[in-house]
């Protein structure tokens, strides 16, 4: 181990200006979960570690419609909420309990696909993200946050303070598919989020994990369905499109061919769980 | 990268470690304090055989740098074991025949125990849900299940002791 300093600020102010004082070089880690495996293997090496658990981070408020879950708000912490149940939802099928007590939501906006099933969620949900650096604070859609293959739109000065939900929709599904029934990378999680304008959708959002280098929403499956009724020929036309759209990969999971094939089927599935 | 000291408390005591920068609780209670039952398996979070309770929490103590836990209480199997004889979980596992090589045991018991402290008479369900986590090699996980609703029955309402 070659770790020189192990840094737990109490406080954003402080972890911010230990940012400053260190520079690009120091780790910063919530739940370790995706950082430390890859301490223990040697494959990172920092020199100073910044740990999150104990900067106040954490917590759930409410805040008239918006749900604001600090970024250290661990996923056990999550599953405990009952605001938005598609959060629920997506944190009973991320990871195991121990797992879920440490990893935090936050974290698994920085988790490569195919993990990052929270983030998924969050995306269908059309969740904001704010970001606090020495220049102040800024929010962004969680949409603009992702920027490519573990790559974002966060600053080398920044933190991610905090997720930002809305809590008016009520039409929602989660599907995670993998090869286990629990405690298993995706070979495709599926969220979805529908409102609709006298039965019809009025508005469609559905995310797509282990399909694209970052969580993605699929914009033609999404066009596919609004203005329908979910009509069976609806959802066969957005899972379609899902499926054209969507950008998978190969991995020791599944393979790129499968995990389309895959999009096509849990999509579908997904709205048929909407409209049920 | 100069030592520091932690301190926390482990079966009823204080205990205090002089380590380097984010030695993990895992290598603490292992090498540092022969707290053996707390196993080195993936050092990935992925097997559970380093499980230990922090405040009554299961967590992957791998994956954990042990300056995390100053002030907090650390459970692991030897804390709840009792001087004389063996915990009703241990006894469910052992008249279930509940393991083979053992290698994943103490995880899979001290899952067990913070199961059953959440929750005295869990559903099959919930049983394999907590067990997600820790894997077993030898078993095909049955005699566990059945061993954690025998150890719930043996306990029920009572919780799990200590
Ligand atoms: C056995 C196992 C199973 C898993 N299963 C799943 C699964 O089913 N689904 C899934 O989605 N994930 C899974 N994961 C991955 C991981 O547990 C989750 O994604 C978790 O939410 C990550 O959060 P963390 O706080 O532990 O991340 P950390 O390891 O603490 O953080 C990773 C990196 O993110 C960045 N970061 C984190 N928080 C912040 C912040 N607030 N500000 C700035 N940067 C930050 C840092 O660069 C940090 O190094 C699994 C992991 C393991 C070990």
């Amino acid at each position: 181990m070659t770790v020189r300093e192990y840094l737990s600020p109490r406080s954003l102010p402080e972890a911010l200006s230990l940012m400053e004082r260190y520079g690009p070089d120091l780790l910063v880690m919530a739940g370790g979960t995706v950082a430390m495996p890859l301490i223990n293997d040697g494959i990172s090496l920092p020199e100073r570690v910044m740990g999150l658990r104990h900067a106040g981070l954490d917590g759930i408020a409410q805040r008239g419609d918006v749900l604001g879950i600090g970024a250290a708000t661990t996923l056990t912490q999550l599953l405990a909420q009952d605001a938005v149940p598609l959060l629920r939802e997506a944190a009973r099928n991320t990871a195991s309990w121990s797992i879920r007590n440490m990893g935090t939501v936050g974290g698994n906006l920085f988790t490569p696909p195919p993990g990052g099933d929270v983030a998924v969620a969050l995306l269908a949900l059309d969740a904001r993200v704010r970001l606090a650096g020495p220049r102040g604070e800024r929010t962004l859609p969680l949409a603009d946050f992702f920027t490519g293959f573990m790559t974002n739109a966060l600053a080398e000065d920044e933190l991610l303070v905090e997720i930002q939900v809305p809590t008016t929709v009520r039409e929602t599904a989660f599907i995670k598919f993998g090869r286990k029934h629990a405690n298993t990378p995706a070979v495709v999680t599926v969220a979805i989020a529908v409102e609709r304008r006298d039965g019809r959708i009025g508005t469609a959002r559905i995310a797509l994990g282990a399909a694209g280098p970052h969580p993605i929403r699929v914009a033609d499956a999404e066009a596919a369905i609004v203005g329908s009724a979910l009509e069976s020929d609806a959802i066969q036309r957005a899972a379609d499109a899902a499926m054209r759209e969507c950008r998978p990969f190969t991995d020791a999971i599944a393979t790129e061919w499968y995990r389309r094939r895959m999009v096509g089927v849990f999509v579908k599935r997904a709205l048929e769980r909407v409209v049920a | 990268m100069a030592s520091t000291i932690v301190t926390f408390e482990l079966a009823g005591r204080e205990v205090e470690v002089m380590v380097k920068p984010m030695t993990t609780l895992q290598a603490v209670l292992r090498y540092q304090l022969g707290f053996t039952s707390v196993k080195e398996g993936c050092r990935q979070g992925g097997c559970g055989s380093c499980t230990v309770l922090v405040d009554g929490e299961p967590m992957m103590s791998c994956l954990l740098p042990v300056e995390d836990v100053a002030g907090r209480r650390v459970t692991t199997l030897e804390t709840i074991t009792p001087d004389e004889g063996v915990h009703p979980i241990q006894q469910a596992f052992i008249d279930h025949t509940a393991f083979q090589c053992g290698y994943c045991t103490p995880g899979m018991i001290m899952i067990s125990k913070a199961l059953l402290d959440h929750d005295p008479h869990p559903t099959r369900e919930a049983i394999v849900d907590a067990l997600a986590g820790n894997l077993c090699r030898c078993t095909g996980y049955e005699p566990i299940v059945a061993a954690v609703e025998g150890a719930a029955q043996a306990t029920a309402g009572k919780g799990a002791p200590r």
